[in-house]
């Protein structure tokens, strides 16, 4: 393989990487903050997807428009799931620690109810959403740079600057932030534990309403794609240490290149292999990952 | 505690199961009863390392798809009756269950759960992007059909009607009930209960954990590879999505998890309760609603995850004791809070 090939494949693979990592945020905050592994990131970015396609579609909204929309409508979604299907879980247990398989499964049941509602509305049809972006490129150094995987790719930066900053510095992030650390004071603090539970829901899926938007102009949509995006997410958290936000954009990144110079020596289906090859590969050598503590 | 439910309602369900086609003669009710059964069966393999283990597999599929694969091929290229290649079939599920679970038993709840899958869908892959590997047609994402040999034919495990299908399933359940009962009463039994209790405690007292939990593993993928062979056999037709994709071992886990993990008869009823709401939703408005069943046991396994975290079969087996007297009822509840609190 020649060196250009090489390089373009290294360049796309760090676009798209950095987009993993905007897309794994908030698997990486959920689970940091309430030690919930969602089954149904994935499904919840497919719906994002399914939403900014809609509004195209009907309204004819450019998907980067459409982000006024989704990003507020899979914050509602997150807060409810939290508050109406989670939160019992957290209730019911004594010791205030939820049992992570239970949450889990529970998870796993809003991934089958989610993907399949949208199965239901729209169909098994691949859509897409055709617009100017997907076709423009700009040339650095020779190298031709798609504008729409740019765009997500600094998005992903962006959102995971202003992330850490938000948490670091304003009343809620120190609150997120005090639950993370130890539930049980950031309780008798008299910080609303379930609140803080609803709102970092809420947050790790707006994040996705934000990447389903940026996906679509590129990025086909299937009502079944959730689930690889899910599991990669938590490849990527995995890879940069859980509850680490510049972990998760730096795992993405990680991910990303392996996978699009690995889709350069076999077919682009095959590569997935790949993902899950590294994905074992990762937790065999480090059961709790590659920044954990075990 | 648990046999008495067992028996009390086992016995009568396995009596009805067995007079059924006395009296159905429709071929497409006897095919829905099938497959309650094969689901059952398939539950109760899962439950045979999961349910007394305490870890989710999501992978099992694995193990059904590689053997319905052996079988078929056994069958369509070296002429091997399915009866062996079935046997041959769960022994290659079992043998691969060995590294797999080596590697995946030091990881803990989600990371098991997600490993699980990630090994599925490497071998789904795999299988739908090779049409022939050396020398083996395997068709890729098309699939294998078994063609007719024509008629009722034992050796060749094909039947005109869906009798003899239905007692082969019934009596494949009543073996792997039968097989867990004497699995939970046995040290293999007991080792499993106390790892997943305290795993560390159980190694401290000298159990090897990986171990018996591989030996289990095993067990219940060479369970799980004869019914991927016998689902291969009732469709005479298989594929990578169907015969091995998530959705399977989702099934599994679902039924399992709703109806008991960790007991003999829970699995079972996972699969009455859910299998027939599926099949009714397919068959009365599914046409128009693609998925609408799936959104139906989601919400049912969210339901059973927060009211009944140990299965339908709790509150059966509370009614059972409440005929009891007062004084049964309040050791039964006792006895199920330990459980429940000292159950994961």
């Amino acid at each position: 393989m020649d060196l250009l090939t090489l390089s373009f494949a290294v360049i796309n693979g760090l676009l798209i990487g950095g987009i993993y990592g905007g897309v794994a945020l908030g698997l990486s905050l959920i689970f940091g903050v309430m030690r919930v592994i969602n089954f149904a990131h994935g499904s919840f970015l497919m719906l994002a997807m399914y939403c900014s396609y809609l509004l195209w579609a009907t309204l004819g909204l450019h998907p980067y428009v459409s982000i006024l929309a989704t990003v507020p409508f899979l914050f509602v979604v997150g807060y409810f799931v939290q508050g109406v299907v989670i939160s019992p879980l957290f209730k019911r247990e004594r010791a205030l620690v939820v049992e992570p398989t239970s949450a889990l499964l529970l998870t796993a049941g809003v991934y089958l109810v989610v993907d399949n509602i949208v199965l239901m509305a729209f169909g098994p049809d691949v859509r897409s959403v055709a617009v100017d972006i997907t076709y423009e490129s700009i040339f650095v150094a020779g190298l031709p740079i798609n504008l729409a995987r740019l765009v997500g790719f600094l998005a992903a930066i962006v959102v995971a600057a202003a992330l850490s900053f938000w948490l670091k510095h304003s009343e809620m992030g120190r609150a997120i932030r005090a639950t993370a650390q130890n539930r049980d004071a950031a309780s008798l603090s008299g910080i609303n534990v379930q609140r803080v539970y609803n709102v970092t829901f809420g947050l790790g899926c707006a994040v996705l309403g934000l990447f389903g938007a940026l996906l679509v102009p590129f990025f086909s949509i299937t009502p079944n794609i959730g689930l690889s995006f899910g599991i990669k997410s938590f490849l990527v958290v995995v890879l940069g240490g859980i509850g680490s936000i510049p972990g998760s954009i730096l795992g993405g990144l990680l991910l990303g290149v392996f996978e699009s110079v690995a889709s350069q020596f076999v077919t682009a289906t095959s590569a997935a292999i790949f993902s899950f090859g590294l994905f074992i590969a990762i937790l065999l050598l480090r059961p709790a990952g590659l920044m954990g503590r075990a | 505690m648990r046999t008495k439910i067992t028996f009390v309602l086992g016995l009568p369900l396995l009596a009805l199961a067995l007079a059924i086609p006395l009296f159905v003669t429709d071929s497409y009710i006897l095919h829905s009863m099938a497959m309650v059964l094969f689901f059952a069966y398939m539950a109760s393999s899962w439950n045979f390392v999961c349910g007394y283990v305490g870890q989710l597999s999501l992978g099992h599929s694995a193990f059904a798809g590689v053997a319905g694969y052996v079988t078929v091929l056994l069958f369509t290229q070296l002429g091997v009756t399915p009866w062996l290649g079935m046997l041959a079939g769960g022994a290659s599920a079992a043998l691969l269950s060995v590294p797999v679970g080596y590697a995946t038993f030091r990881l803990k709840g989600p990371y098991f759960t997600l490993t699980t899958i990630a090994f599925a869908e490497i071998l789904r892959i795999w299988l739908e992007n090779t049409d022939d590997f050396l020398g083996i047609p395997l068709k890729g994402a098309q699939g294998l059909t078994v063609p007719p040999v024509g008629g009722s034919n034992f050796l060749a495990f094909q039947f005109d009607g869906k009798v003899p299908y239905y007692y082969i399933i019934l009596a494949m359940l009543v073996g792997v009930m039968a097989a867990t009962a004497v699995m939970e009463r046995s040290r293999l039994g007991f080792y499993l209960k106390a790892i997943r209790g305290d795993r560390d405690g159980a190694e401290a007292l000298g159990v090897d954990p990986t171990r018996y939990s591989l030996t289990a593993l095993a067990i219940s993928a060479f369970l799980t590879g004869l019914g991927g062979a016998y689902y291969a056999q009732l469709f005479r037709y298989i594929n990578p999505e169907r015969n091995m994709g998530i959705d399977l071992s989702i099934d599994m886990a679902i039924m399992t998890i709703v109806g008991g993990q960790g007991t003999i008869l829970g699995p079972t009823l996972g699969a009455l309760l859910l299998h027939p709401i599926g099949e009714m939703v397919r068959a009365t408005i599914g046409g128009s609603f693609l998925g609408l069943h799936l959104i139906l046991y989601g919400i049912m396994l969210m339901l059973a995850v927060i009211y009944f975290p140990k299965g339908i079969i709790v509150p059966l087996q509370r009614l059972l004791d409440g005929r009891k007297g007062k004084r049964a009822v309040t050791r039964g509840a006792v006895k199920a809070d330990a459980l429940e609190g000292k159950g994961q």
